[in-house]
C-alpha cells in the first residue's frame, strides 16, 4: 500500500528523517515510536505532502505523494488542532468532511451512530463551536472524522495523547476494530508504548530519523521496546 | 528585566519569522516609498506657506493651515488604521517570570511610538514651522503651536491603537465622525469651524499646547488599563460558553461541489470577529461615492469617479479577497490533505466576491439619484471587478502568506491587522487600473467610449476565467510548502 523510497528530509544542513526503505502492506496496523525529534511528526507530514521531501519519495497506492494529489480521496488523517475547523460545530465539521468525501448526510449519521459511546455524550448535539470545546473532545472530533468515508489510509498523529483514560480504552478498540474487520491501513505514533503494542501488529522505532527496529508485534514486544528505550 | 531585553527577544523574533524572509525587491520598493513620502511631506511644508500667500493673499498661511488641520489629522488617522502595524506581543512566557506588568505593558506602548507614521507628519511640520520663523513668526507662538501639533500626532497614534483592539471605540468613532459630516452635509452645523478655531488657539495661545498634552496622557492611560485589563489568560481558561445553532445553509447546495465551501465561508463570515469586522467596512464603501459624487471639483474629472464607483461594489472583494487564503490560516493542513483541489477552492472564493459584488449593486441603485452617467460607471466599475479585479486581488492573496487569527477582536496583544504594505503594492493596480482603462478612451474618443473600455475589459476578463485560474491555481501550487510552514508559525 505504501512504499517509501529513499527518503530524506533535511533542514538546512541537519538531516531530520532518513529512511533508506519501507513498506507498509494494505489492511496493516503500523505503529511508530521514538523520543521527541525522532521525526515520527516529520514522516507523517511527507506522508501527507505537507512538506516537501529532501531526496527520494513515498508511493501509497501506487499514486506519488509529491508529485500528484490523486492520493487524497482514500487518504485522511489527524495531526493536530490545525485538522480542525474552529468555528464549526461538531456536527458540521463531521458534515463538511463528509461532503468533501463524497458521503452522504445519512451515511454521515450512520458512522457516529457507531461511536455514541467514544463521544461520551460530550460532542453531539452539545451547541458549541469547536474552538470552544477542551483538548480532548476537539481529539475525539477529529479522529472520528478521519473515519468518515471510508479512507484506505489513516494517520493519526499520537491519537492517545491528551485523552481520558475511558476515551482511551474505547479508542484502542475502535483501531482494533478496523484493523480486524476492513482492509484499512493504519498509520499511529505515539509515546505510550502499551497502547501501541495493544494495537498494532508491527512497530517501527525512529531514531535521529532513522527507522532503528522494525518487530511484529508479539507477547515479548513490549519488554523488548522497554529495554530498547532504557538504554 | 530591562526593556533592552525585550527588544532583544523581538529582533529575534522579527529575523527569525517568515516574513523577514520576504523579497529584497519588496523592501527596497518600500524603502523607495517611504524616501518619497519623506521627500514629499518635507517639500509640502516648505513651500506650503508661500502657496498658501498665492492663493489666499488675503489670509494669515497659519491660520489657513489651521482651519484645514482637522481632515489632516482624519485623513492621518484613516492610514494609520489600515497600514499602521500594531504591536504584537507573546505574553504567556512573562506571566510567571517575575517581571512587573507595568513594564512589559510600557513596553509594548512606548513601542509604538517609534512607529513611521508618527515620524512623517514631522517632516511636514517642521519645515513648515521652520518658514514660520523666517517670516518672522514670534517664536514662542510657533514653537508651541509645532509642539502642540507633535502631541496631537501622538495621540493619534494611541487612538488608533484603542479603535483597532476594541470595537466600541472603533463604531463609536466612525459614528461620530459619520454624524458630524451628515451635520455639515445638510448645512445644519459645521464642526471644521469650531475645529478651525480650535487649532488657532493652539497658535494663538502658546501654552494650549496643554491640551492635547493632556489628551495624550488621558489616551495613553486608557490605553494602558484597556491592556491591562487583558493581560489575563482568562480568555484561555475560561471561555465564554455560547449556545449556538448547527446551520445548514442547504440552499446553496445548487453550486454542487463548490457548495461546502461556499457554506462554510458564510459560517466564517458570521461567525468570527475579523471577517465581521470586514464585511461592515465593505458596507461603508457602499457610501464611498458620496464623498465623490457630491464634490464639484471631481465633475470635470471622471477618472477620479471611475475610482470611486469600482470601490463603491468593489469593497468586499477587495477586503475580503486579498486575505484569501489567509482566511483559512488556522486550518489550513487540514484544506491541503482533504481530498480538496485548489480550483474548487479558489472557484468557491470568486463566486463570493462574485455574489459580493452583485449584492453591493443592487444596494447602490440609489446613485442614480446622480444621475444615469454616474450608475452607467458604477455599472461598468461592478463589471470591471468581476472580471478582472477579482483576479487579481485572488492573485495578490496568493502572494500573502501572513496568518490570519479569526476570531481575536479585543485582544490587546495580538496583530489583528491584516493588512501589510505588500498588500498595498498589489493594491495599486486595483486602483489605478480601472482609471487608466477609462481615461485612455476617453481623452482619445469620449465619456462613453471610456465606459464601454471600462466594462469591456471586466467582460473580457470575465471569458478569460479559466486561464486566469489557471495560472493562481499554479502559483498556488509553487507556493504550497511555503504557505503552510508560513501559516503553521505561532503568531
Amino acid at each position: 500500500m505504501i512504499r517509501v523510497e529513499n527518503l530524506s528530509k533535511k533542514y538546512n544542513q541537519d538531516e531530520v528523517l532518513h529512511i533508506e526503505h519501507l513498506e507498509i502492506p494494505k489492511g496493516q496496523s503500523f505503529g511508530l515510536v521514538g523520543n521527541n525529534g525522532a521525526g515520527k511528526t516529520t514522516f507523517f507530514s511527507l506522508l501527507l505532502d505537507l512538506i516537501q521531501p529532501t531526496t527520494g519519495h513515498i508511493v501509497s497506492n501506487t499514486i506519488r505523494i509529491d508529485a500528484s494529489e490523486d492520493w487524497k480521496p482514500f487518504t485522511a488523517a489527524f495531526i493536530d488542532e490545525s485538522f480542525l475547523i474552529g468555528y464549526l460545530t461538531a456536527e458540521e465539521y463531521f458534515y463538511f468532511i463528509g461532503e468533501l468525501r463524497g458521503q452522504s448526510k445519512t451515511a454521515v449519521d450512520v458512522l457516529l451512530a457507531q461511536f455514541e459511546d467514544f463521544f461520551q455524550d460530550e460532542i453531539l448535539q452539545k451547541k458549541k463551536y469547536l474552538r470552544d470545546l477542551s483538548k480532548g473532545n476537539q481529539k475525539k472530533v477529529g479522529i472520528i472524522a478521519a473515519l468518515i468515508g471510508q479512507p484506505d489510509v489513516v494517520i493519526l498523529d499520537e491519537p492517545f495523547a491528551n485523552l481520558d483514560p475511558t476515551t482511551q480504552i474505547r479508542l484502542k478498540k475502535i483501531i482494533k476494530d478496523l484493523d480486524e474487520n476492513t482492509e484499512t491501513t493504519i498509520l499511529i505514533s505515539s509515546h505510550d508504548l502499551i497502547h501501541v503494542t495493544e494495537v498494532c501488529e508491527r512497530i517501527v522505532v525512529l531514531d535521529k530519523g532513522e527507522p532503528v527496529k522494525d518487530i511484529q508485534t508479539s507477547q515479548a514486544t513490549l519488554e523488548e521496546l522497554e529495554a530498547y528505550f532504557n538504554k | 528585566m530591562r526593556y533592552s531585553q525585550f527588544l532583544f527577544f523581538e529582533w529575534k523574533q522579527f529575523k527569525r519569522s517568515s516574513s523577514f524572509q520576504k523579497g529584497i525587491g519588496i523592501k527596497i520598493v518600500l524603502l523607495l516609498a517611504a524616501l518619497y513620502f519623506i521627500a514629499a511631506f518635507t517639500g509640502l511644508g516648505l513651500v506650503a506657506y508661500y502657496l498658501i500667500q498665492k492663493s489666499f493673499p488675503q489670509l494669515d498661511p497659519i491660520v489657513v493651515v489651521n482651519n484645514y488641520l482637522i481632515f489632516w489629522f482624519l485623513l492621518d488617522l484613516t492610514y494609520r488604521f489600515f497600514l499602521q502595524q500594531l504591536p504584537v506581543m507573546n505574553i504567556k512566557p512573562f506571566m510567571l517570570v517575575p517581571v512587573k506588568r507595568s513594564t512589559i505593558i510600557h513596553y509594548l506602548l512606548a513601542k509604538t511610538s517609534w512607529s513611521f507614521f508618527n515620524w512623517l507628519p514631522l517632516f511636514f511640520f517642521i519645515p513648515f514651522a521652520i518658514i514660520l520663523l523666517v517670516e518672522a513668526y514670534p517664536l514662542i507662538q510657533v514653537m508651541g503651536w509645532l509642539v502642540a501639533m507633535i502631541l496631537f500626532t501622538l495621540s493619534l497614534n494611541y487612538l488608533n491603537f484603542l479603535i483597532n483592539k476594541n470595537n466600541t471605540y472603533f463604531y463609536g468613532l466612525v459614528s461620530l465622525i459619520f454624524s458630524f459630516a451628515a451635520l455639515r452635509y445638510f448645512n445644519i452645523y459645521d464642526i471644521t469651524v469650531l475645529a478651525g478655531e480650535f487649532f488657532n488657539k493652539m497658535y494663538s495661545l502658546w501654552y494650549a499646547f496643554l491640551i492635547p498634552l493632556l489628551l495624550l496622557v488621558l489616551l495613553y492611560r486608557r490605553n494602558y488599563a484597556f491592556v491591562r485589563k487583558s493581560f489575563y489568560l482568562d480568555d484561555a481558561i475560561r471561555k465564554e460558553k455560547k449556545l449556538v445553532r448547527t446551520q445548514e445553509f442547504s440552499f446553496l447546495n445548487r453550486f454542487g461541489k463548490m457548495a461546502p465551501f461556499l457554506k462554510n465561508d458564510l459560517k466564517l463570515i458570521l461567525r468570527n470577529a475579523r471577517p465581521k469586522q470586514v464585511l461592515f467596512m465593505s458596507f461603508l464603501f457602499l457610501f464611498y461615492g458620496l464623498i465623490f459624487y457630491t464634490q464639484e471639483t471631481y465633475s470635470d474629472s471622471p477618472a477620479f469617479l471611475v475610482f470611486a464607483s469600482v470601490f463603491i461594489t468593489g469593497g468586499f472583494l477587495l477586503s475580503y479577497g486579498q486575505l484569501v487564503p489567509s482566511w483559512d490560516s488556522e486550518y489550513y493542513k487540514l484544506l491541503m490533505s482533504q481530498n480538496i483541489p485548489y480550483r474548487q477552492y479558489l472557484e468557491s472564493k470568486w463566486y463570493l466576491m462574485l455574489v459580493a459584488v452583485i449584492i453591493s449593486f443592487i444596494l447602490a441603485t440609489p446613485y442614480i439619484y446622480f444621475g444615469w452617467d454616474i450608475y452607467a460607471m458604477i455599472a461598468a466599475g461592478a463589471l470591471f471587478n468581476i472580471g478582472l479585479n477579482s483576479f487579481i486581488t485572488l492573485f495578490g492573496g496568493a502572494l500573502n502568506r501572513v496568518p490570519v487569527e479569526l476570531n481575536v477582536k479585543a485582544k490587546a496583544f495580538s496583530n489583528t491587522q491584516g493588512f501589510n504594505p505588500t498588500q498595498l503594492l498589489i493594491a495599486l493596480p486595483k486602483m489605478l487600473g480601472p482609471m487608466l482603462i477609462f481615461y485612455i478612451p476617453y481623452k482619445l474618443i469620449n465619456f462613453n467610449a471610456g465606459l464601454l473600455a471600462l466594462a469591456l475589459s471586466g467582460l473580457i476578463g470575465l471569458m478569460l476565467k479559466s486561464f486566469f485560474l489557471n495560472k493562481i491555481e499554479s502559483i498556488y501550487q509553487k507556493g504550497k510548502y511555503k504557505t503552510i510552514a508560513a501559516f503553521n508559525e505561532k503568531k
